[in-house]
């Protein structure tokens, strides 16, 4: 196992440079450089352009692109990764600030769209054929149809703006502090972004349960005298699992990418957010950091959903291919 | 089911059968088990009735999509203007017919060219194997390892927004799934006998590749097109909506909702925004019931 | 004790009489079993044999109530002789109560392919010990112990070691043994085996048979043998019932069916095997033609179609006649056949 993970992460290093040199190269095309950020507009023609060359020497800004490249590099390595253009705060703290809120919210779309997503797609194995397995596909498809930044709009217009049982964005409160004082505000945001999810996962666990129960083992268990919920909880839903968990975490990057329109929607303070107020600002550096960023976090969310499958399984986990 | 009607169910198969009154099927049997499937044949309807309309639009409305009218700002829908005005005094049914052509152009065109780039070139690198297939493999790793939708603004932030752009935007980040998936099926197409066969004759590789296998992994193929279309409408809805999808001046359904982002039209001006978000889910739903009809009637493995 | 007229009803396991299953699909009506009668004896054992699809499997899964959704007992009666009395199996509800205390403690079963047969996310000392855990008051400890003892019992090495094993970890006849320890948990009266070989080697096959035979031995089970193989029929059988397409065509003592058979099909099933030492040149007579489409069945008697003794008559379903006190036929020209052999 040890071996495995071990591997997996050998491969993702090159990968990410690699991936670091194609984003870096992609902004060799981007028009203007640092130095054109710094000086508002109305004095750009006040400075000299020996004053210019001067300012891109001291930063090192007009080297070949391989030197830059290299010296970003060896700067990211050792967790300096630049600065933002608007502000000149240091990316990695920009992101680490605003890290939190997005796994935040991460994680508790992901709790509910597993959750329900299972109880549901299960429920309907179960009651194949009835109202409410019909009812349920059909929601099931309306949910991966409705665009999720409309169903947020919708729902902060009913929930928030009519019926005021929940704030209508942000993350904090003025006034509160405490942690469960937040949670009024992750509401709505989570649902809206775990609707997708929550219809994929539904409709995958009720084919994946259907599958399960529909194998041997089942008639076996039955054979046993062994009662209903036992055979369709303990035998069925058991093996059902895997492949639910399999799926979950091939869309689990989805989630990571998903959350950006639905932060700016809701004014949810996440990197998704600060990604958008980055690509409008133009502040390159920036967009390309936490682009990288959500590379790595969707490489390392890979890895961590192979680990767990093989560990559900015991025929992967005791070594067997 | 209850047992009891499930009883009914089989006394009067069983009736049916003793007569002799059953047996016998008839016709194409994907066609026929399409047209079996009622939500298949809905959203088929749906999405003729969304596309005709869009591409019919001038027959449909007199009002110009893009003719500002001061006098006429932020009219509820009425006899005039079906879904009302919106802030410079558009109306907004004819920007959501018209809209709805550049809409459905973005969505559909590139998942087709997304599709076709990356079967054809699956189609190659699986059928060739060696380095030509481990470094389109990689390559496409490399455009999957990020998510979708950043790198589509990725992207939109180095090349600038416009429309033939988005569409080279969608297709470099959509192939590489439609790569894999023709990969796959050409691999394990490529060892069935009539291909030994094929290539014994001397049949150039070209043609064994698309002739002769590519038909037959059709049909997993459309059903991603149409899974696709689906997909990259509702990316260019949300990219539009945030304004940083197809530039501004050009309505699309996306375009049209960015006026939500306000909270007092979200508030007061439902005419501006609900309509349209109805019209993007309505058409979406439609592609995914498609899509599913062709699932499971290209699928051998279920009962008729 | 009951009033019967029959000579060995006393020592009757369980009764089948005039059964029939049919299944159901949304546009057609299968008649799997159409009038199926049979008894299994206490301490006997009944080999049920007959080509692949003739519906000696749905026979099994009738009994055991284990039908697929989509079909039903059409008629009949399964009457099974408990301590407590007789019991209609085909009026209990299928997951019942009554129909699940049975299952298992009285009358268990054991399948085909162990590999899919089992479970692979449970350890397969998990499994015996659910059927301890529903039909015996024993305590956590003592089903563990008791499991042990089982895979000991049916020749498994190493059994402290084996019972915390997943099903993969086992060979093929290891698996099987292990499915025959689930089925004798609770000692049941019938032991319905639904070929229990077919996916093994040969030679673990005759350590399986063997194995079954000790047990009926030793603890006086019926047990109730589908097979397609005459000779595990001819190693093995107390009593045999031959099926074709829905119905049994010829039953009785393993003596009267394959010294005398009396049905053309158990003839040309007979006739059909090799036999070891008469050399290439042996003349191996197959059946000609191929069993008909279940949808598409003939009228009257099934195997008309393929029968070398055929007549008009055989368009009307022969009915069954005794020809002595154990065995019975179903054919018009029972008579000319015995005689030819």
């Amino acid at each position: 196992m040890i071996i495995y993970i071990t591997r997996r992460l050998l491969i993702l290093i090159p990968m990410l440079v690699f991936i670091s040199f194609l984003v870096y190269l992609g902004l060799e095309f981007t028009p203007g450089d640092a130095v054109s950020y710094m000086i508002p507009p109305e004095l750009a023609n006040q400075v000299s352009a020996e004053k210019l060359e001067l300012m891109r020497e001291s930063l090192g800004l007009n080297k070949s692109f391989m030197h830059r490249y290299w010296a970003w590099l060896t700067h990211a390595v050792r967790g300096d990764f630049g600065h933002s253009l608007s502000g000149g705060v240091a990316i990695s703290e920009i992101v680490l600030d605003r890290l939190p809120a997005t796994l935040e919210l991460s994680a508790a779309a992901l709790l509910i769209s597993t959750i329900f997503g299972c109880l549901l797609g299960t429920y309907s194995a179960l009651h194949r054929g009835t109202v409410g397995d019909s009812g349920l596909t059909v929601v099931g498809m309306l949910g991966v149809s409705i665009p999720e930044f409309f169903f947020g709009l919708v729902a902060i217009l009913i929930f928030a703006l009519k019926l005021n049982w929940l704030p209508v964005g942000g993350r904090l409160m003025p006034g509160f502090d405490s942690w469960f004082d937040h949670l009024p505000n992750i509401v709505l945001p989570a649902l809206v972004l775990s609707l997708m999810m929550t219809a994929g996962v539904m409709r995958y666990s009720r084919s994946s349960m259907l599958d399960a129960l529909n194998r041997d083992f089942i008639k076996t268990a039955r054979s046993k005298g062994l009662p209903e919920w036992r055979i369709n909880f303990l035998h069925g839903f058991r093996v059902a699992l895997t492949p639910v968990v399999v799926l979950i975490g091939f869309r689990l990057p989805t989630l990571i990418g998903g959350s950006v329109i639905i932060e700016e929607v809701f004014q949810w303070p996440g990197v998704g957010a600060e990604f958008i107020e980055a690509v409008r600002g133009q502040d390159y550096p920036l967009v390309m950091m936490i682009a990288l960023f959500s590379v790595f976090a969707m490489l390392l969310a890979s890895l961590i959903v192979d680990v767990l499958t093989a560990w559900i399984d015991p025929r992967v986990r005791m070594g067997e291919k | 089911m209850s047992q009891s009607t499930l009883d009914r169910k089989f006394d009067r198969i069983r009736e049916l059968e003793e007569a002799g009154r059953l047996g016998g099927t008839r016709g194409n049997r994907a066609l026929r088990k399409m047209l079996n499937n009622p939500l298949a044949l809905v959203g088929l309807v749906i999405f003729s009735i969304i596309l005709l309309a869009s591409i019919f639009a001038p027959w449909l409305t007199d009002h110009d999509p893009s003719k500002i009218n001061l006098r006429a700002m932020l009219q509820e829908p009425s006899a005039e203007h079906w879904f009302g005005t919106d802030k410079t005094g558009r109306d907004v049914f004819a920007r959501v017919l018209y809209g709805g052509r550049v809409s459905i152009l973005v969505g559909l065109g590139s998942a087709l060219l997304s599709a076709a780039v990356g079967v054809l070139i699956g189609c190659y690198a699986g059928y060739k194997g060696g380095w030509i297939d481990v470094v389109c493999l990689r390559i496409s790793e490399v455009f999957m390892a990020f998510p979708q939708i950043i790198l589509v603004l990725l992207l939109v932030s180095i090349v600038g927004q416009s429309l033939s752009n988005l569409i080279i935007i969608f297709v470099i980040s959509g192939w590489g799934a439609m790569f894999r998936l023709s990969r796959a099926r050409m691999l394990s197409l490529r060892e069935e006998e009539y291909v030994q066969a094929l290539r014994s004759f001397g049949v150039s590789t070209g043609r064994i590749c698309y002739k002769h296998i590519l038909p037959n992994a059709l049909g997993p193929i459309m059903v991603n097109v149409t899974l696709t279309t689906a997909m990259f409408i509702l990316a260019e809805a949300g990219l539009s909506f945030l304004g940083l999808g197809v530039p501004l001046n050009i309505p699309t359904w996306g375009n049209i909702l960015n006026v939500a982002q306000d909270l007092r039209v979200l508030q007061n001006n439902w005419w501006m925004w609900l309509p349209v978000g109805m019209v993007i889910s309505l058409f979406v739903l439609s592609v995914n019931f498609i899509g599913d009809g062709l699932r499971d009637s290209a699928d051998p493995t279920q009962q008729g | 004790m009951s009033e019967s007229s029959e000579m060995n009803d006393h020592d009757l396991a369980l009764r089948v009489l005039n059964l029939k299953t049919y299944f159901y699909n949304d546009r057609r009506c299968n008649k799997a079993i159409n009038g199926v009668s049979f008894d299994i004896h206490k301490g006997k054992t009944l080999c049920v044999v007959g080509e692949s699809g003739c519906g000696k499997s749905v026979t099994a899964s009738t009994i055991m109530q284990l039908l697929p959704t989509l079909s039903r007992i059409e008629e009949g009666e399964i009457t099974y002789y408990s301590d407590d009395g007789e019991i209609r199996i085909d009026q209990l509800e299928r997951n019942g109560e009554p129909m699940r205390a049975i299952r298992g403690s009285e009358i268990a079963m054991i399948f085909q392919d162990p590999m899919t047969a089992l479970n692979p996310a449970y350890t397969v000392g998990f499994q015996i010990g659910e059927m301890l855990q529903y039909h015996t008051p024993l305590d956590k400890k003592q089903v563990r112990a008791r499991t042990i003892e089982l895979l000991s019992d049916m020749g498994i090495p190493l059994p402290e070691q084996r019972v915390d094993e997943y099903p993969h970890q086992y060979s093929g006849g290891m698996r099987q043994r292990a499915m025959i320890a689930m089925a004798m948990a609770c000692n049941p009266k019938i032991l319905i085996a639904d070929e229990p070989t077919t996916a093994l080697d040969v030679t673990i096959q005759a350590q399986i048979f063997e194995l079954m035979d000790t047990l009926k031995r030793e603890h006086g089970t019926a047990i109730m043998l589908i097979t397609h193989d005459m000779g595990v029929v001819a190693e093995l059988a107390d009593d045999v019932a031959v099926m074709y397409m829905g119905n049994i065509v010829e039953s009785g003592t393993v003596d009267d069916v394959l010294r005398t058979p009396a049905h053309p099909y158990t003839q040309a099933l007979l006739d059909s095997i090799p036999v070891l030492g008469r050399g290439r040149g042996q003349k191996l007579k197959a059946i000609r033609g191929s069993t008909p489409d279940a949808y598409d069945r003939p009228i009257g008697c099934q195997f008309e179609p393929r029968c070398d003794h055929a007549t008009a008559q055989c368009k009307s379903m022969p009915e069954e006649v005794g020809i002595n006190i154990s065995h019975r036929v179903r054919c018009w020209h029972y008579e000319e056949i015995s005689r030819n052999d």
